[in-house]
């Protein structure tokens, strides 16, 4: 599943077409219905967690050695994006399966990927990814959790916060600090934490605006021992691994931007169709026309830039960063538009929770400030612009 | 000679060998039937823990995709039987070409979806069974096969019979087998590296004189839209008023 | 002699199956048109009784007692018989039941000749018969014949209405043909699981449940105004799907496609799937809460409200009429 350069206009392949599509049908037919209970509730979806295990989807971005299907960046976004256009917190799912096992395949050892990523692949167990904490959100250099070394173990104390899909997860790829007097991007480590160990529970579960069936949990670590073997790559290289991470996960968060951005639309433009003011058609009128324009505009440019973004990281562009940030920057902005946008479209039915366009507008806010706010992403645009003009 | 602005439905089949089970599919319109037909096979081969299951499809050149879909849910490989001769085939030489194909595979079954639904005439896989000298067990709602033989149970108006039969037969499958799975995305990969023959009517040793649209014993001799229904009648208000204007209507339509 | 044979099905009752009758009627009127003769064929393990009404709607009956059938399917016999007497026939006309269907692709290939099948109009023109299908989704109706002035045509059921021919005709005993042309199956069971209701696409009222109706428990109003109105229960693919009603009753694409004078539709949304199955009923009424339903743009009458307040209404009313 190659694909070409970033320079170079691009089309899907044959398999990422299909793989694509199968993914849409399931969308359409088994997560869309169950999209407006997932947020009421505010229920994890299992059932769809079982349906993407079963159907491989889970699997998509793990080595195919460990039972993933090996798939490529952007064949893991096609599956996010098309979910995300029926339900941002399914979406999601598939995202922080891939983000958070990131750490374990690019610093992993064999035996650690052995440990580890086959039952992750085959959706038997799920991963979370924790590095943020209540004082530790774009500033990842102040991160408080310890990881204390103790013979042949390490002991972990302190909390983290706002970990997606925490509470369900069977394992967490946890950012600790394990040279506290040293340099502030060299001081942190990664570790895996089955969440069975002793001493780690669940804190506060938030309520949140959106992707509401997403359980975003604090973690806390009270003494947690794990083995020296669960330490991933070496002592101080978890910031560089962390920054790494945001080089793939935060494409899969433009994708799933990307899916709400379409899903809103989509149900803008078939509304616009169907309803009547004045005789005729809302979608008649130029105001509207104009709107959609600019929504129907803004998605497609940001699913390009998605694209190749994906293209050029899978390429293993030099700037792989600076392609992460921009995708993402672009993304989240365009889904928080054309959901506003799309609410505007339905006028007051879009406020009401009898069309799905008011969750989509809620759903499409975390993407602007998870996986790194806009506002780092425009630090991390910036700099390499800069940078290189210098 | 009809014109087909959607694609027609043809025969299909499924073959089983070993529970090698071969289906036949038209190109573009899936006769809805078929899946539950595939979904069978995949079944009773995970049942029985072995065997294969083979696509047997009649259709134009153009079906590798709607094929790959099937084998994307599970099958083995596929035949395609197509020639242009083939075009405008009637059922009788449909059942001719696919009862041909199937005397090159081996198997010990043959599903076959129902093929009911919109212009199916529902009689190709009886014709097939019969060129082959197949029993022939229809509108299965379940498939058990043993000790060379198979039991099904066939729909009846109240309830079902339990038929008994040797294999090899020819078994024609209904919704009720259960519901067909979505392709994994593995099944979607692996299907790219599947087999799928393709068969003239040369290599089945059939001549184009005697199979196909230049054969066919039916003829269409005219078309026509169907007359649009009346404006629709739409009744609101309170139960009682309403249902009041429902009998009312339908006595003045002689219904009651 | 040639002419038209209609090849006639027996329910398990040993009764003539209703579909029979209204094909040898149908057939009945093809051969006064066509000047050609018009008999009947019956075969069954004690066929006597059918025969016997089959001669109501046509002159001459040639019945078969085949025993055998106590246990086996009849569609291959049937065939056989079908075969031996199309040596003198023209054109077989059967009913576009499972077991006419299986029967007609049997006899289709044994003879070589083609199948026009579930026909909505058969008339006679040119020397032979036309035969209107609908097809594509019900987008297209079609009108067919023969090439070679022989045929098999099956016939769905409600195309017209059984009308005996005021005399009755005569019976004639057969021994039949003993030999076995296509492998015979043996039924070893048979086993009820309703009470033996008329197939559905038999039925002149259907009313129908979808997804609207909730449950199993709503399926009770669904019965309780198809029996005030003297029709059959349906259901759409949602309802079977959710264990509501058995498949039996499903119309749709992948279900039955039935003809009833009335469709009645309740909590049904009108999805293609279920609409090529019902759409060509004669008139069509629907019971549900969204105004903006497929349903709601081909019925011929639909009513916008609750289903559970509306359908009670319906059925005092109706009782209350009858009273």
């Amino acid at each position: 599943m190659t694909a070409p350069g970033p320079t170079a206009a691009f089309r899907l392949t044959d398999e990422q077409r299909d793989l694509r599509d199968a993914v849409r049908v399931l969308a359409r037919e088994r997560v869309a219905p169950r999209a407006a209970e997932i947020d009421r509730t505010a229920e994890f979806p299992w059932d769809l967690k079982e349906l993407l295990a079963s159907q491989d989807i889970l699997g998509l971005p793990y080595p195919v050695e460990y039972g993933g299907l090996g798939a490529d960046l952007l064949t893991t976004c096609l599956a996010i994006e098309a979910l995300s256009a029926a339900c941002a917190t399914t979406g999601l799912i598939v995202a922080v399966h891939e983000l958070a096992a990131l750490p374990i395949v690019m610093a992993g050892t064999a035996d650690q990927k052995t440990r580890w990523l086959p039952d992750l692949a085959a959706g038997r167990k799920l991963v979370a990814f924790a590095l943020t904490e209540a004082g530790a959100g774009s500033d990842a250099g102040a991160i408080a959790t310890r990881a204390v070394r103790d013979g042949d173990d390490y002991v972990i104390d302190g909390s983290k916060r706002f970990i997606s899909q925490g509470s369900v997860a069977d394992l967490v790829t946890v950012f600790a600090v394990t040279d506290p007097g040293g340099k502030r991007h060299r001081n942190l480590s990664c570790f895996v934490v089955e969440t069975d160990r002793p001493g780690f529970s669940v804190g506060r579960l938030e309520h949140k605006m959106g992707i509401r069936g997403s359980p975003t949990a604090e973690l806390l670590f009270d003494g947690v021992r794990v083995p020296a073997s669960n330490l991933l790559g070496r002592e101080g290289e978890g910031f560089s691994l962390a920054m790494r991470t945001f080089e793939r996960s935060r494409p899969g968060i433009a994708a799933q931007a990307v899916g709400i951005a379409q899903g809103a639309l989509d149900v803008a433009a078939r509304y616009a169709n169907e309803r009547v003011q004045f005789g005729k058609p809302i979608a008649d009128f130029q105001m509207i026309q104009a709107m959609l324009a600019d929504m129907d505009a803004q998605t497609e440019a940001a699913r390009a830039l998605l694209y190749t973004a994906c293209a050029a990281i899978e390429a293993g562009d030099g700037d792989a960063g600076r392609w992460a940030a921009v995708c993402k920057l672009v993304a989240g902005d365009t889904a928080m538009r054309v959901t506003t946008d799309a609410v505007q479209v339905l006028g007051g039915y879009g406020y009401v929770d009898d069309f799905p366009v008011e969750r989509m507008m809620r759903d499409a806010k975390i993407t602007q400030l998870y996986e790194g706010t806009q506002q780092i992403q425009r630090l991390v645009v910036a700099r390499s612009l800069l940078a290189a003009r210098r | 000679m009809l014109a087909k602005p959607v694609p027609d439905t043809t025969g299909q089949e499924r073959l089983g060998p070993d529970f090698r089970v071969d289906r036949a599919a038209s190109p573009a319109v899936v006769n809805a039937n078929d899946d539950y037909a595939l979904e069978a096979a995949l079944k009773l081969r995970e049942t029985a823990g072995e065997g294969s299951v083979t696509l047997l499809a009649m259709a134009p050149a153009t079906a590798p995709d709607t094929l790959r879909k099937a084998l994307a849910m599970g099958a083995d490989s596929g035949v395609l039987v197509t020639d242009d001769a083939l075009a405008g085939s009637d059922t009788l030489s449909t059942a001719r070409v696919l009862a041909a194909a199937l005397g090159k595979l081996d198997y010990d079954m043959v599903l076959a979806g129902a093929d009911t639904s919109d212009g199916g005439t529902g009689t190709i896989g009886a014709g097939i069974a019969a060129l082959l000298g197949l029993p022939y067990l229809s509108y299965a709602a379940r498939i058990v096969p043993g000790g060379g033989r198979v039991r099904v149970h066939r729909i009846s108006p109240t309830g079902f019979d339990v038929l008994d039969s040797p294999l090899p037969a020819l078994i024609v499958a209904t919704q009720a087998l259960g519901e067909p799975r979505y392709p994994s995305l593995k099944g979607i990969m692996a299907a790219r590296s599947k087999t799928i023959q393709v068969w003239s009517l040369a290599d089945l040793g059939l001549d184009p004189a005697t199979v196909g649209g230049a054969t066919s014993t039916t003829r269409v001799l005219r078309t026509q839209a169907p007359p649009p229904r009346a404006a629709t009648r739409v009744v609101r208000g309170p139960a009682d008023a309403a249902a009041a204007e429902l009998v009312t209507f339908l006595a003045e339509r002689r219904l009651i | 002699m040639a002419g038209i044979v209609v090849v006639g099905e027996v329910g398990g009752d040993g009764h003539l199956a209703r579909i029979s009758a209204e094909v040898a009627t149908l057939a009945r009127s093809l051969g006064s048109a066509a000047g050609v003769a018009v008999r009947g064929l019956v075969v069954a393990a004690d066929p006597a009784i059918a025969a016997a009404e089959l001669a109501r709607y046509l002159p001459n009956v040639e019945s078969v007692a085949a025993p055998e059938l106590a246990d086996h399917v009849p569609a291959q016999r049937i065939a056989t018989e079908a075969v031996r007497v199309a040596a003198d026939a023209d054109y077989l006309v059967l009913g576009a039941s499972p077991d006419g269907r299986d029967g007609a692709g049997i006899v289709s290939v044994l003879l070589g000749w083609g199948v026009l099948a579930n026909a909505t109009g058969v008339t006679w023109e040119d020397g032979g018969p036309v035969v209107e299908m609908s097809v594509f989704g019900g987008r297209l109706d079609t009108w067919s014949g023969f090439a070679a002035g022989k045929g098999i045509v099956t016939v769905r059921p409600n195309v017209v209405d059984a009308t005996e021919q005021g005399s009755v005709g005569r019976v004639t005993t057969a021994a039949g043909d003993g030999r076995e042309l296509v492998p015979t199956v043996r039924i070893v069971e048979r086993v009820a699981e309703s009470t033996g209701a008329a197939p559905i696409e038999e039925a002149r009222i259907i009313v129908s449940g979808g997804r609207g109706v909730g449950g199993p428990d709503g399926f009770r109003i669904v019965e309780e105004l198809a029996e005030a109105l003297g029709g059959a229960v349906g259901a759409t693919r949602a309802a079977v799907d959710a264990g509501w009603i058995p498949y039996a009753q499903q119309i749709g694409q992948t279900g039955k496609i039935v003809k009833p004078a009335l469709y009645v539709a309740l909590g049904i949304s009108g999805a293609i799937q279920h609409k090529v199955g019902m759409q060509t009923a004669g008139t069509i009424v629907a019971v549900n809460r969204d105004p903006d339903a497929p349903i709601a743009d081909f019925a011929d009458l639909v009513v916008i409200g609750d289903l559970f307040e509306i359908v009670p209404a319906v059925v005092g009313a109706l009782r209350a009429r009858s009273a």
